[in-house]
């Protein structure tokens, strides 16, 4: 899978980076509205989340040492999440990336991106991770069952979050204040 | 009355050093003052980075999740937080990249630098600019920048300004303490010196005060002393004319008894007792006559150790053997010009009063030695000349005397013993004695101390001439027919005796009552071998005067005067001048025979 990004890039590279800089000019000036914009800041929040959490027991949740940021479903950040996480560390780990069509459990993830698919919905994908060390992320679920702890909205043509606390807490993850108070709301207190 | 001024040592020496201390405190206040100020200075600034430092740092660890997430609203609420604090002038976030993501200023004009990296503090125009890292999880995420009011340096030198105001003020404050307690020092330093001055002066009055009435006391004695000698002098001088006549007319009376004493024993008796009582009354007008200075004295060149010595044996019979007679003679003793009698008497008169001092026996001592009465002596005494003496003192272990016995020792008819026991004229007569013949006596005593009396008789520069004493045991040498003697004597009964004993003696006489009788007489009869006058004489010429003129007029006519008393215009200075001779009233029939001899043979 890790194999699969470079050639995505290969194919796709200057359509992307001419559009990166175009809408990342735009943004610059006055953050215009735009989906690819919005998934670029998306990517980068994924592994931006690390700091502020705290995974009960890191090292041995972290197979292999990386710290594995796992897109399960449909991807809808492809390149723009490698791109991203290009360089970046986590606590002085690298930054991995793996797309995943389904999951039965945990499989050595830190953050899960959980989209979902025909297959296996989102809700199925979190029932599958409920109570193992993973920070999940949605992206603008409105179903509480559909939401992950971290859920991503959009408020004033801004990538916001909501940040459910008590989920958090099943799952052993610690999320830090200074976080919640970044959400625009927050389940099971603790803000 | 006289006063001290003392000083405390210890403390005087810290009031000595007290300028040098306050100079230091001085010297020392500024520097320290200096030196807080710099402290103080440095302290002010470090704090300064610390307060905003923490500031940034707190904003930097509360910032990271909104800048991170890039929520400019949170941040924006994070930053104006800043406006809490006045001191910050300005507040800036920039992200990662360096870049502005938003700021806070305290005035709209303010400027914010377009990119900032973290830093070290550091002090630009009295600003203090901070820019800390904004990380999480060891991430850098961005960078805080935090722009503060320095205090500006005017104001921190007014500070300054103030403190080294105060310090120069308790530097001036003890300057002017270290001044005023110089000038204090001094004052008191000039203050004890004229309190010493003063205290001298004080004591120099009171000691011309106490000479003076010790002068005055002097001069009163020696007034009261001429007085009573006056007094007694005239009274003794009657006293004497006629105890002569008394005494005369007694012993011629015993000699014309019938059959002499053998046959008329109880006649013979009665005049001899008469005779004694006569002598005795004699005896008291020579000593009065002592006192008042008025006797005539024979002296001669004597030696003090050889008399006490000869003195010895009478006084061990005459003291009795309860008492202890001892003396301490001085080697090499000067010699004196005093008379003989008149000196055994005064040492006689004095053992006797010490005998009766120490009824229950004691010691007497007898002691000589060579004096020198300096000038300091001699003006606290009174009529003392300065100069070399000798002193022979009569000391007993007796029952001393008060202060106020002491006082009036000397006057004539004082006494402390019993009625008919003393005469009261003892110490009178040595007084008279002792300054008669130029010297000085006085007394040491006090109660149960005993008795000291010392007499001072002038030194005499006169080589020593041997003396020997001749015992008058002679029989009464007679006269001849063709030895004519003239008597001249105002007083009758004197004059009558005279001449009576006299012409039984076997001389031819002639009499005269007065001066120019007697040269009348002289003139008619060229052959007179011997004037013996009176010196006493009325009708202008005194006997001094005409033995004068006789001598002159008569070379080889042989001169005896006889008088009851002295005068100075013949006896200068109480001595016979050279080639006079003196019969001293009341003489005897042999005492008037061997003087008239002696002079008719010499």
């Amino acid at each position: 899978m890790n194999r699969r990004a470079p050639t995505h890039l290969c194919y796709a590279s200057a359509w992307w980076t001419i559009a990166w800089l175009l809408l990342f000019a735009s943004m610059q000036a006055a953050w215009p509205q735009g989906a690819p914009l919005e998934y670029a800041v998306k990517a980068t929040y994924l592994h931006k989340f690390a700091p502020f959490v705290e995974w009960p027991n890191a090292a041995a949740e972290f197979p292999g040492g990386d710290f594995a940021v796992c897109v399960v479903g449909n991807d809808p950040l492809g390149a723009v999440l490698d791109r991203a996480v290009s360089g970046q560390q986590v606590a002085g780990r690298t930054i991995t990336v793996r797309r995943l069509a389904s999951v039965t459990g945990n499989p050595g993830c830190a953050v899960m991106f959980v989209t979902g698919s025909d297959a296996q919905p989102a809700t199925a994908v979190l029932a599958a991770v409920r109570g193992t060390a993973v920070l999940t992320v949605t992206d603008g679920a409105t179903d509480s069952a559909a939401k992950g702890i971290i859920n991503f909205v959009l408020q004033d043509d801004r990538v916001r979050f909501e940040i459910d606390n008590s989920a958090a807490a099943a799952a052993g993850l610690t999320i830090s204040s200074k976080l919640l108070s970044l959400a625009v709301h927050v389940t099971g207190g603790n803000r | 009355m006289s006063s001290q001024v003392t000083k405390p040592r210890g403390t005087s020496r810290l009031w000595r050093l007290t300028p040098a201390i306050a100079l230091a405190t001085v010297i020392a206040l500024l520097t320290a003052g200096g030196l807080m100020a710099r402290y103080v200075d440095r302290a002010n600034a470090q704090q300064e980075v610390d307060e905003v430092s923490v500031q940034a740092r707190v904003l930097a660890s509360t910032v990271t999740a909104a800048l991170a997430f890039n929520d400019r609203r949170v941040a924006q609420e994070y930053v104006n937080a800043i406006r809490a604090n006045p001191e910050i002038e300005a507040a800036a976030i920039y992200d990662s990249g360096g870049t502005l993501f938003v700021s806070y200023k305290q005035r709209p004009d303010a400027i914010l630098p377009p990119d900032v990296k973290p830093d070290e503090p550091r002090f630009i125009e009295d600003r203090l600019i901070v820019a800390v890292p904004v990380t999480e999880g060891g991430n850098a995420l961005g960078t805080v920048y935090l722009r503060g009011f320095t205090e500006p340096f005017a104001l921190r030198l007014q500070r300054y300004g103030v403190i080294g105001l105060l310090m120069t003020m308790a530097s001036v404050v003890v300057a002017v303490l270290g001044v005023m307690q110089l000038t204090q020092r001094r004052a008191n330093e000039e203050l004890a010196r004229r309190a010493e001055q003063l205290a001298a002066a004080n004591q120099a009055l009171e000691m011309q005060i106490e000479e003076r009435e010790k002068v005055e006391e002097a001069l009163r004695q020696s007034q009261k002393m001429e007085a009573i000698g006056q007094l007694t002098g005239g009274v003794a001088h009657d006293f004497n004319n006629l105890l002569q006549v008394i005494l005369g007319n007694l012993e011629r009376l015993g000699r014309r008894l019938p059959g002499g004493g053998a046959t008329a024993g109880g006649e013979l008796r009665l005049i001899e007792a008469a005779s004694r009582a006569a002598g005795r009354a004699a005896t008291l007008t020579q000593r009065l006559l002592a006192f008042s200075r008025r006797q005539p004295l024979a002296p001669k060149s004597l030696d003090l150790n050889r008399l006490v010595a000869g003195l010895l044996e009478l006084l061990g019979r005459t003291l009795g053997e309860a008492i202890h007679v001892e003396t301490v003679l001085a080697g090499g003793l000067w010699r004196v010009f005093a008379d003989e009698n008149q000196l055994e008497n005064a040492l006689l008169n004095l053992a006797v009063n010490a005998r009766d001092a120490m009824l229950q026996g004691g010691r007497l001592t007898l002691e000589t030695q060579n004096v020198r009465l300096d000038e300091a002596y001699a003006r606290s005494q009174e009529d003392v000349r300065p100069g070399d003496y000798v002193l022979v003192s009569v000391s007993d272990s007796g029952v001393g005397m008060t202060k106020e016995v002491l006082a009036r020792a000397f006057d004539p008819f004082f006494t402390t013993k019993d009625i008919g026991q003393g005469t009261g004229l003892g110490l009178s007569q040595v007084y008279g004695f002792v300054r008669q013949s130029g010297g000085h006596v006085r007394i040491d005593s006090a109660p149960g101390q005993g008795a000291s009396v010392k007499l001072y008789l002038p030194r005499f520069f006169e080589l020593e001439v041997v003396e020997t004493v001749v015992a008058d045991t002679r029989p009464v040498p007679h006269g001849s027919r063709h030895e004519t003697i003239l008597i001249v004597e105002d007083e009758d009964d004197v004059r009558s005796f005279t001449r009576d004993t006299l012409l039984e003696l076997g001389y031819e006489v002639r009499e005269a009552a007065n001066g120019p009788a007697a040269l009348r007489v002289l003139e008619d009869h060229p052959g007179l071998r011997l004037l013996f006058t009176d010196i006493g004489l009325p009708g202008g010429l005194n006997g001094r005067q005409l033995a004068d003129e006789a001598r002159r007029r008569w070379p080889d006519m042989r001169i005896l005067l006889t008088t009851g008393y002295t005068r100075d215009a013949m006896v200068r200075q109480g001595r016979l001048e050279a080639g006079v001779e003196l019969l001293v009233k009341p003489f005897t029939e042999a005492d008037l025979a061997r003087k008239i001899r002696e002079v008719l043979d010499r």
